[in-house]
């Protein structure tokens, strides 16, 4: 068992795997071929194509109701138990289309090999197929076709009147129909004359706008070449070069716009991180307001519960989850910070957080707790973030929305206060139950039940 | 230029049709002027001319005629043994057809007929041997064709229209971690060895789910009973989903939903499945085999055996461990930005093409 060499990295993933196969094959060497249970049976998956597979006997009347291919491919399913293949049911076409009977076909199928291996039992079939072979046996089986046909006669007689009754069905209804196309062509017909008639009368519009712009174009041409043509054309070029300053200066001005918003940007993540990189009095307020907020959430989650943090920053916060045994693990979209935790030994990895929840499967976290600082830009945002998180939690699952360091960004309030009940709002409004305010100096946290 | 397309067939959700289509747009953009010969069509926007117009349509020596080589098909070999044109063989390989012995003898006979026509090609001394891998021009170098006649180009594809499809998930289980398989139900794709590795899977980690999305063909209804039997062997029906019918939007949700894409195939002649999932960002384990190994790159684990003890730890590490799913997806995004993006493609077509006019 080798693999394909790969880079390093893979390399060495590829031998812990090797490792654990190992052990987990000494454990248990064997996969389990146990016979399934009847009622597991019924629950194994099918290929749904109409097909009866459990079915195994019919009755000739069954078969021989539908007509030309719809006759083939019921055969094919009944008796092969699969739809009919393209070169398998043109064969069966050609043959009846030579005049071949219904019972052939299906005798055809039926004991074809694959046929037999199916083994479906069609009542009254046998004697017929044999019948229906015996009379391609050269001249005794021509006899024996006339003698089978004279003995018949009275009933092909009423096949006869029955057929002529439903051809002049069929042709009536054809008449019918052919009178409706015929309607329907007419309208169209009509349709296209009045078409036809608007497309002449603006052809001659656009004819005569042609022939205006082009005495427009002489008088032009005429003027141009007039002893007062040069000054109006300084003038016009006059006009022209003062436009085009003003698109100039526009265009300086709007590219200073853009300049101001960058460094507007870069202030702000300036300012984000300066704020993460506080003094020992904010570490200080932010380690007692984590473990405040990570205390209340130990309380509410089982034992061994799955959290998953989104914007985890420099992952103080999920520090503090794992210091009350919680294994929470987190995503940052920010590589320097996300290096910084991974130093801490933190369980954190470089991502677009909404990116990675929309990844999430459904009902698989116990916990989810959202940075409303890093995540949310917009009410659009708040809306796709909080649906999501509803998704992603088991019922019964907790909500952890923490704004510690830009708690007006998030929600649109004056006050943490007014932001606290802001986000609360905002927590009913997508469906989650309980909200719990757990307020701090200058943050909060607003704690949910997602309902069963 | 005057560039002859020609085509076994053309139809929706193949991959030698949406190449066919690809590199036809290409073409037509960098101003040559391409029709398409075909002996059926069904569900595509291109205007296709019957195979037999061929030879009325290529006028010149200077013009060009492009066969997608992927069945054996008489007329094309022909055509190209009489043609003044120049010829461009385009090749996407075939299965070779031990691989469906004692499942279809009339798959068998037509994968053995395709491959009897490689020898053929290679004699010819074609202007160019387009492959969609390194794998396929083995095919051809191997055979004593001039490696000076071959260029690379991996197929044109629909991942970009994929991508901009609305997700429909609702016919898709919702196991974690969902297991995918994307590709027709046929024995060289090793469905029976994914349903091993779940069964050892489902022993380790309940709510483990496989979801396949592939359709079986009628003449291979005795592996699509082999399948089911293994399915019930191992006991895991209401672990697999088989749909036969996925729509586009279907399979995008499955390539959101699913924890990774578990390719065990045993021949692809490229494998477009795996570039989808790169571009969409699902982690990748598969079997290295065929081209495989050179689609996927370092962007997904490669295993030379489908051991299911040995698949299933790859499914457990890579569930559990973030740091490698998160490196795959990075990988997987750049691999696909760097040789199977269209501007890529279009940029390597437009290069062959400049090769055969000088």
């Amino acid at each position: 068992m080798s693999s394909s060499p790969q880079d390093d990295y893979l390399e060495r993933v590829k031998a812990e795997i090797r490792a654990e196969a190992d052990i987990a094959r000494a454990r248990d060497p064997l996969v389990r071929h146990d016979p399934p249970s009847r009622a597991k049976k019924a629950q194994r998956p099918v290929f749904d194509e109409g097909i009866d597979r459990a079915r195994l006997d019919y009755a000739i009347g069954e078969l021989t109701g539908a007509h030309y291919r719809a006759f083939i491919d019921q055969a094919f399913r009944a008796l092969l138990k699969r739809p009919p293949d393209e070169a398998g049911s043109e064969m069966q076409v050609r043959l009846l289309a030579a005049g071949a009977s219904k019972a052939e076909v299906l005798g055809n199928l039926r004991w074809s090999p694959e046929g037999r291996r199916v083994g479906t039992r069609v009542g009254g079939l046998l004697p017929r197929y044999a019948l229906a072979k015996f009379v391609r046996v050269p001249v005794l089986g021509y006899f024996v076709e006339w003698g089978l046909a004279l003995a018949g006669l009275p009933m092909l007689l009423r096949h006869q009147r029955a057929a002529d009754t439903s051809s002049a069905a069929g042709f009536a209804a054809l008449a019918e129909a052919q009178a409706n196309t015929r309607r329907e062509l007419d309208q169209l017909r009509a349709a296209h004359a009045a078409l036809d008639s608007e497309h002449n009368r603006r052809s001659e519009a656009m004819r005569a706008d042609i022939s205006r712009m082009l005495l427009r174009l002489d008088a032009l041409e005429e003027h141009a070449r007039s002893p007062h043509a040069s000054a109006h054309e300084a003038i016009e070029l006059r006009h022209y070069v003062h436009a085009i300053n003003h698109w100039i200066t526009s265009l300086q001005r709007s590219l200073g716009d853009l300049e101001d918003d960058a460094a507007r940007s870069r202030s702000r993540a300036d300012a984000l991180a300066a704020s993460i990189d506080a003094g020992a009095e904010e570490t200080s307020a932010r380690s007692a307001r984590h473990a405040s907020w990570s205390a209340v959430l130990a309380t509410r989650l089982p034992t061994g519960a799955r959290v998953l943090d989104l914007g985890s920053g420099d992952g103080a916060w999920l520090a503090a989850l794992a210091a009350r045994g919680i294994a929470a693990s987190g995503i940052e979209a920010n590589a320097a910070l996300v290096a910084r935790a991974q130093r801490h030994g933190l369980a954190i990895a470089l991502g677009d957080p909404l990116a990675v929840l929309t990844r999430c499967a459904d009902g698989d976290l116990d916990g989810l707790s959202l940075s409303a600082a890093t995540l949310a830009r917009d009410e659009t945002d708040i809306a796709v973030l909080l649906a999501e998180a509803l998704r992603v939690l088991r019922p019964g699952g907790q909500l952890l929305l923490r704004c510690e360091h830009e708690p007006h960004r998030f929600a649109a309030a004056d006050t943490t206060a007014d932001a606290a009940h802001h986000n609360g709002a905002l927590l009913a409004a997508a469906g989650f139950v309980q909200p719990t305010n757990l307020p701090a100096h200058r943050a909060h946290a607003v704690l949910a039940l997602r309902p069963a | 230029m005057r560039i002859a397309v020609l085509v076994p067939g053309l139809t929706p959700h193949d991959a030698v049709s949406n190449d066919t289509l690809g590199l036809t747009a290409a073409l037509r953009q960098f101003g040559h002027e391409v029709a398409v010969f075909a002996q059926h069509a069904s569900g595509v926007d291109e205007a296709v001319l019957a195979p037999a117009a061929i030879h009325s349509w290529l006028r010149s020596p200077k013009d060009v005629v492009l066969y997608q080589y992927c069945v054996g098909w008489d007329f094309a070999l022909g055509l190209f043994r009489h043609t003044q044109a120049r010829r461009i063989v385009r090749y996407h390989n075939i299965t070779p057809p031990e691989f469906f012995a004692g499942w279809s003898d009339d798959y068998e006979n037509s994968c053995a007929g395709g491959r009897d026509q490689l020898d053929a090609y290679a004699q010819m001394n074609c202007e160019l041997y387009l492959g969609c891998s390194p794998y396929n021009l083995e095919d051809f170098t191997s055979r004593g064709v001039d490696p000076a006649r071959c260029a690379l180009l991996p197929p044109f594809h629909q991942v970009e229209q994929l991508r901009q499809l609305s997700p429909d998930a609702r016919r898709l289980p919702a196991g974690s971690p969902l297991l995918l398989m994307v590709g027709r139900l046929a024995p060289n794709k090793a469905h029976l060895a994914l349903v091993d590795a779940l069964a050892v899977l489902n022993e380790r980690q309940p709510g483990v789910h496989l979801l396949s999305l592939g359709k079986l063909d009628p003449r291979l209804s005795r592996y699509g009973d082999a399948l089911l039997a293994r399915i019930d062997e191992h006991d895991v029906g209401t672990e697999t989903t088989l749909i036969q019918d996925a729509s586009g939007a279907e399979l995008r949700a499955a390539y959101e939903r699913a924890d990774v894409l578990l390719m065990l195939s045993e021949h692809e002649g490229f494998c477009v499945p795996l570039i989808e999932a790169m571009a969409l960002g699902t982690p990748v384990i598969a079997r290295a085999s065929s081209a495989l190994p050179w689609t996927l790159g370092d962007a997904g684990l490669l295993w030379e055996s489908s051991d299911p003890h040995l698949v299933a730890a790859a499914v457990m590490r890579l569930h559990s461990d973030t740091d490698l799913r998160e490196a795959l997806r990075t990988r997987g995004r750049a691999r696909y930005a760097e040789l199977f993006a269209p501007s890529v493609l279009e940029r390597g077509l437009h290069a062959a093409v400049q090769r055969l006019a000088a």
